[in-house]
């Protein structure tokens, strides 16, 4: 076991020893997520519009709203130009006050404000804070009206039944929500923050492409005869074979892990069931490393390796959901996705962290990324041990 | 003397090629063998097998007594290999590297540590010891490589054409450290295709060619198989091929042969017979710009043994 860590530690060494490999193991994965984070819905600076006439009652909503949310109010000009600026991006949500607002709101008749927003974390918050607003307006105006007739006299117990009859009786201002987009992707997001999506697609893009693109070490190992020393030194050839799987599996883990504890501490991302994150996180780890000392074996030299291993690593990464939500892609593209072992584990990833899924819920994707590294792992080991005897 | 290296004719092809046909040698402790060949003589197909990379074909070898094959652990500790090509980590340093390779042939840490120190100021490279291998100048790189098969204290040292691309002063420096090697005892195996490193270093020598071993001796031993003749070389500007045919007209030659615009004899009583060689030159009309006489050297055997020079 001891010349099996040797190898293995070795080999995460000479990784970190190289300093481009810093930016694009540590620095970059982080810039995406943010990135990703503040596209999906990251908070500051969110723009919502509003359709709204020129009235107090209107204003003073307005302004609620955009006190109380820290929103900036950008005003649109018909509600088919701001459905149109939401469901492109250009604002975060929306808000449609009727022509005659306030009027309604002062005799206190029933009125409807329409809420536009994405399927998204951004829009649900910013409706909750419109309806808090509304439902604030609304009793404002109910307590105006009550005042105003009963102001002659009366007695306080028929003042408390006559404002529980109103309650239930007038219907006053509600919220009409309208989600432009997909309905169905919008369930599918529902729950995540901001940067919840984009850690894990990106920890299994950043884990896969580091493992194939560090797989020309295994390159290296021959051209430098490095290899033929190891062979005649009294290692056996399963313990080099074992370090050197286990060097790429701990390269994989570092990847992996770093995102997931960085991602926690910095942007609060909200990982799921620790178990079954655990058991996805390793068996990807596992098919990564298993997949980069097959490209490392069987690969020429370094270049053609490296060339391979990241068009590899982006095109799975794609095709699997690490760019775009699986949920985005076609049906074909969404079927044709379940080759890479991105697709399963972003799936799985998924369920765990939107649906609260736990290990039981997503054993249809654990077995399928055991399948993929058993396969990759038999496939790799066989393949480098032919390699070094080369 | 203790018998470290044993191999019992040695048969290895790849496909159709016959690399190695029918070695065999042995070592002593404190000797230093020499594999004498051009490039492709099958010098490092016979190595590899000596240090458990390759299973011979047929044949086989003994290391301190234990049968040498890949899977041999016991055999294979015994052997220390430096490699033609320098098989270092260049982004570890010197002492890295020691360290990883000391790990595989399992020293223990503390033995570990005071070997690597031991090891670095035999090579040389106690100031540069934390620097990365990377940055060293060709010398030093082949210094530490060789290290690293001294690390375990072997009985067996592999040195596989260690002077290769290495300037004159470290090839000097690398060749004395080989000579207090042996001189400590130690049985070193030596690859090389320089004829003057074989003839400083080795106590025997194999000369090697296509695969098999044309001959095996001490340099003396070896010059003498070309008999007590003296080398005359006439370096012509004429028609060389020609010069030599007149030249095989006289009696009494050993062997005459062409190599590049000279032609090379080999005769008793030199002295006495250069004017006879020189007249049969001139009679048709090949002008001789050069005249060397001197005593037979390893290139001159090989030559002699196989039709071809060394350089090849």
């Amino acid at each position: 076991m001891k010349r099996i860590w040797t190898i293995a530690r070795i080999e995460l060494t000479r990784l970190l020893r190289d300093r481009s490999n810093l930016f694009f193991v540590f620095v970059f994965p982080l810039l995406l997520v943010l990135l990703i984070g503040a596209q999906f819905g990251g908070g500051g600076g969110v723009e919502v519009g509003a359709v709204a006439p020129d009235d107090e009652p209107a204003e003073r909503l307005l302004e609620t709203i955009e006190d109380a949310g820290g929103f900036r109010i950008v005003e649109v000009e018909d509600a088919d130009r701001l459905r149109d600026e939401v469901s492109r991006g250009v604002l975060s949500a929306g808000v449609v006050l009727p022509d005659d607002y306030g009027a309604r709101v002062v005799e206190v008749a029933p009125t409807e404000v329409a809420f536009i927003g994405r399927p998204d974390s951004t829009a649900a918050s910013v409706r909750a804070v419109v309806s808090a607003a509304v439902a604030q307006q609304r009793q404002a105006g109910q307590a105006a009206a009550l005042v105003d007739d009963q102001l002659e006299g009366g007695d306080r117990a028929a003042l408390r039944t006559l404002a529980l009859d109103l309650q239930e009786e007038l219907d006053g201002v509600s919220v009409r929500a309208e989600t432009v987009g997909t309905d169905e992707i919008g369930e599918q997001f529902a729950g995540l923050g901001p940067f919840d999506l984009g850690a894990s697609s990106q920890l299994f893009l950043f884990t896969f492409l580091t493992s194939l693109a560090s797989s020309a070490a295994l390159i290296q190992l021959r051209q430098y005869g490095v290899a033929h020393r190891m062979l005649a030194s009294p290692t056996p050839m399963r313990q080099i074979v074992g370090g050197l799987t286990a060097g790429r599996l701990l390269i994989a883990l570092v990847q992996a892990l770093y995102i997931v504890v960085a991602t926690v501490v910095l942007f609060q991302v909200d990982w799921g069931d620790p178990l079954a994150t655990g058991v996805v996180i390793l068996l990807f780890s596992l098919v990564s490393a298993a997949a980069g000392m097959l490209i490392g074996a069987a690969m020429r030299n370094d270049n053609q390796a490296s060339g391979v291993g990241v068009g590899l690593g982006i095109g799975f990464a794609a095709l699997g959901g690490s760019m775009v939500p699986l949920e985005l892609l076609p049906d074909g593209i969404r079927l044709v996705a379940r080759i890479t072992p991105h697709a399963w584990a972003n799936e799985a990833m998924a369920e765990i962290v939107r649906r609260d899924a736990g290990l039981g819920d997503v054993l249809p994707q654990v077995l399928a990324l055991g399948g993929f590294a058993a396969v990759l792992l038999v496939l790799g080991t066989l393949t480098l041990q032919r390699t070094l005897t080369r | 003397m203790t018998q470290v290296l044993r191999c019992d004719h040695l048969w290895k092809a790849f496909g159709d090629l016959q690399a190695v046909a029918d070695i065999s040698f042995t070592i002593d402790r404190g000797e230093t063998y020499g594999l004498l060949g051009p490039n492709g003589a099958g010098k490092t197909t016979s190595i590899s097998m000596v240090a458990g990379l390759l299973p011979p074909d047929a044949g086989e070898v003994f290391v301190a007594g234990e049968r040498m094959h890949p899977r041999a652990t016991t055999a294979k500790a015994a052997v220390g290999l430096v490699p033609q090509e320098v098989a270092i980590y260049p982004d570890l340093s010197a002492r890295e590297n020691l360290r990883f390779f000391g790990r595989l042939y399992a020293l223990p840490q503390k033995e570990l540590d005071a070997r690597i120190d031991a090891v670095l100021e035999v090579i040389g490279l106690t100031d540069r010891a934390s620097d990365r291998a990377g940055e060293y100048s060709g010398g030093m790189k082949r210094r530490l490589n060789i290290g690293i098969g001294l690390l375990h204290e072997p009985e067996l040292l592999i040195l596989d054409e260690p002077t290769v691309g290495v300037d004159p002063q470290s090839r000097n420096a690398i060749l004395e450290s080989v000579e207090s090697l042996a001189t400590d005892g130690l049985a070193v195996l030596y690859t090389t295709h320089y004829m003057e490193e074989a003839e400083r270093l080795c106590d025997r020598i194999a000369i090697v060619d296509k695969g098999r071993m044309a001959a095996e001796g001490t340099r003396r031993e070896l010059v003498a198989t070309i008999g007590e003749q003296d080398l005359v070389r006439l370096d012509v500007a004429g028609d060389a091929p020609q010069a030599a045919a007149a030249i095989r007209q006289l009696d009494d030659l050993g062997s005459v042969d062409v190599e590049d615009q000279a032609v090379v004899c080999l005769l008793d009583g030199a002295a006495q017979r250069l004017p006879r060689l020189l007249g049969a030159v001139a009679e048709i009309g090949v002008a001789v710009m050069g005249v060397e006489v001197r005593e037979p050297d390893l290139e001159d055997v090989f030559l002699h043994l196989t039709g071809a020079a060394l350089r090849d």
